[in-house]
């Protein structure tokens, strides 16, 4: 793990499990509802502040508690144009396949490339420290992930040329 | 169709069936008036602010780094308006820039176990977030533009012309200070201090 990673997850980390204090609260609003209150913006009291982690201004993190329900959004590092379509095909097949994943979000908030919501009812299902780690892991993964397919793109590009070519030579 | 969430007239006769209608109601706990929950706070002029900054300033040049620090801290302009909480952001920021890495523990032990030092530190840390939140939206302009540059130019996949990370070497380095100071604060405070700046009406 590169030397600026390192810090950067473990303040994520730190935030992450600060922000996860979670208890099931009723909507407000609308009797016998029970709604994630970072979604449904009814009731400001309930709102704490949102933290931003960055680690330089490609490359952050948007935590929105509140009550009963955490909005996690990340932007992935994108270098270049094909890192750019990378990222978004990657987040297009995990956000159309968010019902596998529980606490996927299947729209990214604006600026972000993919959202995760975390509901008093996932953290009383699931334990809280293994989606701090679930999270923290994803992060890891899917830089790891992006430039390794961005690395089998350019060698499929380049045998592809070189094969097409050949016939001229 | 989105919820209409402020009404004018013109809504209100064009699509009168999604207006929030909660946002009308006084009662509705949409209404609740969070001022309520806030303490009164004198406010801070920007004159004020400036003469803290330059205090602070010559504290920093002089070598005391934990007087800078602590002073910094102390005179957080609570109930100042935006531009007074930038320019204060801007103080806290050069003097954790100006502390060596090798420094951050002892200062913040020392901090921590004065009197009132965990106010000073959990106001620390909402400075931390302050700071790493306003370089990553101020610093979202420039890459936006280099972005688009090469997609303008019409070159087609080219990886020369968008490596935004590269040019912008010193938002990483001014993030990587915040991000090794918010490590050590966790480390003298604890959690608790990330869920204080969380919940703190007190807006730094």
């Amino acid at each position: 793990m590169s030397q600026s990673l390192r810090p950067y997850l473990q303040c994520v980390r730190s935030s992450l499990t600060s922000a996860l204090c979670l208890s099931n609260f009723a909507s407000q609003t609308s009797e016998r509802h029970n709604v994630p209150e970072i979604e449904a913006q009814t009731s400001p009291e309930v709102l704490l502040n949102p933290l931003t982690v960055a680690r330089n201004e490609n490359e952050r993190v948007l935590i929105e508690p509140s009550i009963n329900s955490v909005r996690i959004s990340i932007k992935i590092k994108q270098a270049d144009e094909i890192e750019h379509i990378l990222v978004h095909k990657f987040t297009r097949f995990l956000t159309q396949r968010a019902e596998a994943f529980f606490i996927l979000r299947r729209k990214p908030i604006k600026g972000y490339d993919i959202s995760f919501l975390i509901t008093n009812y996932h953290t009383e299902e699931m334990l809280k420290h293994k989606l701090v780690d679930f999270i923290i892991q994803f992060m890891e993964e899917v830089d790891k992930e992006i430039s390794e397919m961005k690395l089998f793109l350019n060698a499929r590009a380049r045998f592809v040329a070189e094969s097409f070519l050949t016939p001229f030579d | 169709m989105s919820i209409i969430q402020q009404v004018t007239s013109a809504s209100l006769s064009d699509n009168w069936r999604t207006i929030n209608i909660d946002a009308l109601d006084p009662d509705s706990s949409t209404n609740f008036d969070t001022s309520t929950l806030r303490p009164s706070l004198a406010p801070v002029s920007e004159s004020e602010i400036r003469s803290i900054g330059q205090q602070v300033r010559q504290l920093l040049r002089g070598g005391d780094a934990e007087g800078a620090l602590r002073g910094a801290l102390e005179s957080a302009p609570y109930g100042g308006d935006d531009s007074v909480k930038e320019i204060h952001l801007g103080t806290v920021v050069e003097v954790l820039q100006g502390i060596r890495a090798s420094e951050i523990s002892g200062i913040l032990g020392r901090i921590w176990g004065s009197e009132g030092g965990s106010e000073v530190v959990d106001c620390l840390m909402k400075y931390l977030y302050k700071g790493m939140a306003a370089s990553a939206t101020v610093g979202k302009t420039p890459s936006r533009g280099s972005t688009l540059t090469p997609q303008s130019t019409g070159a087609g996949f080219s990886q020369m012309g968008g490596r935004p990370g590269a040019q912008n070497e010193s938002s990483g380095a001014a993030m990587s200070v915040l991000l090794s100071w918010h490590e050590k604060v966790v480390d003298v405070a604890g959690l608790g201090s990330v869920n204080r700046s969380m919940t703190d009406w007190r807006k730094v």
